[in-house]
């Protein structure tokens, strides 16, 4: 007999009229493909041909790639050259502005949903401001005005000389070359004010989400107002949000590409660099925008395995 | 029996309380902003800095011989506004497009879509916009504003898909059930079924990114498109008022996206369909 | 309530803090004092072939790297050299990001209102090429005086303005980097490019089949200075020993970098 279109043997006849959700429906290779393929080829074809002497350039990654490692003149060994360094650079301002950024957000969060008017007024307004202007504008706002307030307060390469060689070398591998300290803390800061207005909007999503059942509950059971944050409403708004905090720090790395016109010596500012000495345009901007696909991608690969597996835990 | 129960003063009436509290709110904030600028001015004071406040407003225009001219800045935010516009346009048909794609029955075709989506949203716009214009706008012998109107419209399309094709999901899978059930075929399902529910979900997050292009837009300035930021980096470079012209700057990027995002809003709240 | 009212406190007070720290920006002891006292000589610049540039290994060369290492050398303090973005050069140094901008910089009226020159230590002037597919037909100079002609430049440089007074109806697109405003006009997006010497030659001769001189003369004849903050003129009598004392020396290496090509072999392929 059939059911469903489906031959069944008589022994299933009991299976009632919707037994169980048909498979899902697996994509057969069909004549789709077949011209989806035919199409992309032509416009491939269309474009060569309107290029005139684009595809007769002559590709010379030999000469790009000792940029990326190098045989150290002096040691003979191989050293990373500018653009690993630019790399290393990139890296550790995305790890450090997250954190940063975080602390920020946390902080303008906690204020975006208090009580006090005045609180809300200055998160809110350090939000819309730095949400609302250009990130090309803010870095150079940043830059050039409120860094000149603080930058020299700070005084750290001076600081940082003042430190003994063994503490220089372990906190260069922390944050890059100790000559370039300044530099990469100005690149930080800025980038941590940036992001923390992002992370401030996922913060406040995830205050939103912990239902008000938790912290009423909570006081109820006499918890005083720093242990309900601490123990009860901080966790799980932000277990809550933990997927958007990770797409921010993805995001985070493809805004450090900005400081790069501040002369923040990473990835992207080390990639114009040597495309000036080498005149190789296609293949060291090729070779920049593959880095950084690579560095984001696969990121964002690791954190959806992990929010999966995560999340089929619970 | 209980002695009658003596009156009671009812509490002062909530709204007082907290007229008076954000009024000091408000003023509180003020001082502090006021500090925050006095901070900041005083700073560059001290550094030599001069400032010229007074030559600013030549740049944002001018009126020579009874006749008006627009300054260099306000020439450039128009630059800026027509860059949007069209870009905004060319997103909108990209991710149009290339949701369509993430769900026609061929493995060629999503992957296509899917490829151009992470590709976008995995490398940072300037290595973007550097790629298009280094690479792309030789090859295809484009100019250059047109180079920066498709490298935006590019990035933009990509969360454009996401928004719209989040939006086409959103839709009840039974409506296109019963649609077809009632024997429409496909095309006028989407037509007349799917599209109507899902536009209303999609248009206020897709007005987003015709704020977050105009934001964004700011980076065409690397390839010397005349557009505000361009401009004030010329300026900067010419007369170095690097603050002066930084904030003005600023200030009108603020008017324009407030602007626009409160347009946004109001198109949302136009949107609250009653519940059924 | 009690809490909150810590928090504002907190906060005004922490703000006024900044307010009372002396800044040491406008310092008025001579610099070359401070500099001493620091051990390091911080020096602002740009990338500019053959001015300052990258080698194989990624180690800076270049004339203004060679004068600086004889600066600091001659101090007695270690180098520290610090590429800024050349149109937010004389910014970072009014911002005390370095002490002093070693770097190409022509003497101008303008600049001389922000930042003090010391007397030239090199002589330099401006050049353009053109390109042979846009240009070839129109009349040096006259012919480059019309809305469509298009001229570009390095954002910052002293010939922008140059474009500006001499050719002012042409359009000016400014770029971030020389290389990017060479790249335009080679690739046929430009009419021309303003630069300085020896750049516009070197281009000219490496790309002869897409540029051309309209003219071998300067354009204009440049000086270049060290560029120092305001207000300090012992630091300034300082520099300007210096340069009197190395006249000879500094002669010599402009020749080396500016009128030979022997140090081709360290960079990959200018």
């Amino acid at each position: 007999m059939y059911i469903e279109g489906r031959r069944v043997g008589v022994e299933n006849a009991l299976i009632p009229a919707r037994a169980a959700p048909p498979p899902a429906s697996r994509l057969a290779w069909n004549r789709l493909d077949l011209l989806w393929v035919v199409v992309g080829v032509a416009l491939l074809g269309a474009g060569m041909l309107k290029s005139q002497g684009a595809f007769s350039y002559r590709w010379d990654w030999s000469s790009v790639w000792p940029y990326f490692v190098k045989t150290d003149s002096l040691t003979g060994q191989w050293a990373p050259n500018l653009l690993l360094q630019g790399l290393m650079t990139t890296l550790r301002l995305a790890l450090w502005g997250m954190l940063m950024a975080t602390l920020v957000g946390l902080i303008m969060g906690w204020m975006r949903n208090h009580a006090r008017l005045l609180f809300r007024m200055v998160a809110s307004g350090y939000v819309m401001t730095v949400r609302n202007i250009p990130p090309v504008v803010f870095v150079f706002i940043f830059v050039y005005f409120i860094s000149n307030q603080f930058m020299p307060l700070l005084a750290l390469d001076q600081r940082v000389n003042a430190l003994p060689v063994e503490v220089q070398s372990f906190l260069s591998v922390l944050f890059g070359p100790m000559e370039l300290i300044n530099n990469f803390f100005l690149g930080l800061v800025c980038l941590s004010v940036f992001s923390g207005a992002y992370v401030t909007e996922i913060v406040r999503a995830g205050l939103n989400s912990v239902p008000r059942g938790q912290a009423e509950a909570a006081r109820s059971l006499g918890m005083t107002n720093l242990d309900i944050m601490i123990r009860v409403v901080w966790p799980q708004a932000l277990r809550n949000v933990l997927p958007s905090l990770t797409g921010q720090f993805i995001q985070l790395i493809k805004d450090s590409s900005l400081v790069s016109l501040v002369s923040i010596q990473e990835l992207s500012f080390m990639a114009q660099d040597v495309q000036v000495s080498t005149q190789r345009v296609f293949e060291v901007f090729v070779l920049t925008a593959v880095i950084y696909f690579f560095i984001c991608f696969s990121l964002s690969q690791v954190f959806a395995h992990l929010e999966r597996r995560h999340g089929r835990e619970h | 029996m209980s002695e009658p129960v003596p009156a009671r003063q009812p509490p002062p009436s909530p709204p007082a309380v907290w007229h008076r509290r954000a009024g000091w709110d408000v003023f509180q904030f003020a001082i502090l902003v006021v500090l925050f600028m006095a901070l900041a001015f005083h700073g560059a004071t001290q550094m030599g800095y001069q400032w010229k406040w007074d030559r600013v407003p030549r740049y944002l225009w001018r009126v020579i011989d009874g006749e008006w001219i627009w300054g260099p800045l306000l020439t450039g935010l128009w630059v800026t506004l027509d860059l949007a516009w069209k870009s905004t346009l060319l997103a909108l048909v990209l991710g149009a497009l290339a949701a369509w794609m993430r769900q026609v029955p061929s493995h060629v075709g999503r992957a296509i879509a899917w490829s151009y989506v992470e590709l976008i949203r995995n490398t940072p716009l300037l290595v973007q916009i550097l790629v298009c214009y280094f690479i792309l706008a030789p090859t295809l012998d484009l100019g250059r504003e047109v180079t920066g109107v498709v490298c935006l419209a590019l990035y933009e399309g990509a969360f454009a898909a996401e928004i719209i094709r989040g939006a086409l999901q959103a839709v009840p899978k039974g409506q296109s059930e019963a649609a077809l059930s009632l024997g429409m075929s496909p095309r006028f399902t989407q037509q007349d079924i799917i599209w109507p529910q899902a536009l209303p979900l999609m248009l206020p997050p897709l007005a987003g990114v015709l704020v977050n292009l105009v934001k964004h837009s700011a980076i065409v300035s690397v390839i010397a498109i005349f557009d505000l930021t361009a401009q004030a980096r010329t300026i900067i470079a010419d007369t170095f008022m690097a603050f002066e012209i930084w904030l003005t700057t600023a200030a009108l990027y603020l008017c324009i996206t407030l602007c626009l995002s409160w347009v946004v809003g109001r198109i949302e709240k136009s949107f609250h369909r009653p519940k059924w | 309530m009690n809490f909150n009212r810590r928090l504002f406190a907190l906060g005004l007070a922490f703000f006024c803090s900044f307010s009372l720290v002396p800044f040491a920006q406008a310092q008025q002891d001579n610099l070359i004092d401070t500099i001493k006292k620091r051990g390091k000589l911080q020096v602002g610049f740009a990338s500019f072939v053959p001015w300052a540039m990258r080698d194989k290994q990624g180690n800076w060369v270049g004339f203004e790297i060679d004068v600086s290492n004889k600066v600091a050398q001659d101090l007695g303090v270690r180098l520290e050299l610090i590429p800024t973005a050349w149109d937010a050069i004389i910014p970072s140094l009014i911002a005390g990001k370095f002490d002093v901008i070693i770097g190409g910089l022509t003497i101008t009226p303008q600049r001389q209102e922000q930042v003090d020159f010391t007397t030239p230590y090199s002589t330099s002037g401006q050049g353009v090429a053109a390109s042979k597919q846009l240009a070839a037909n129109l009349k040096w100079p006259e012919g480059y005086n019309s809305p469509n002609v298009t001229f570009t430049c390095r954002r910052g440089v002293a010939g922008c303005k140059t474009v500006e007074e001499k050719w002012p109806k042409a359009t000016l697109r400014q770029f971030d980097d020389d290389a990017i405003a060479f790249q335009e006009v080679i690739n046929g997006n430009a009419h021309a490019v303003i630069s300085s010497e020896p750049k516009p030659s070197f281009f000219a001769i490496r790309h002869s089949d897409k540029l051309f001189k309209p003219t071998n003369e300067n354009i204009v004849n440049t000086f270049e200075g060290f560029g120092l903050r305001k207000g300090n003129p012992a630091g300034l009598a300082g520099f300007n020993d210096w340069i009197n004392k190395n006249q000879a020396w500094l002669k010599q290496r402009h020749q080396y970098w500016f009128r030979t090509q022997d140090w081709a072999g360290l960079v990959p392929s200018i």
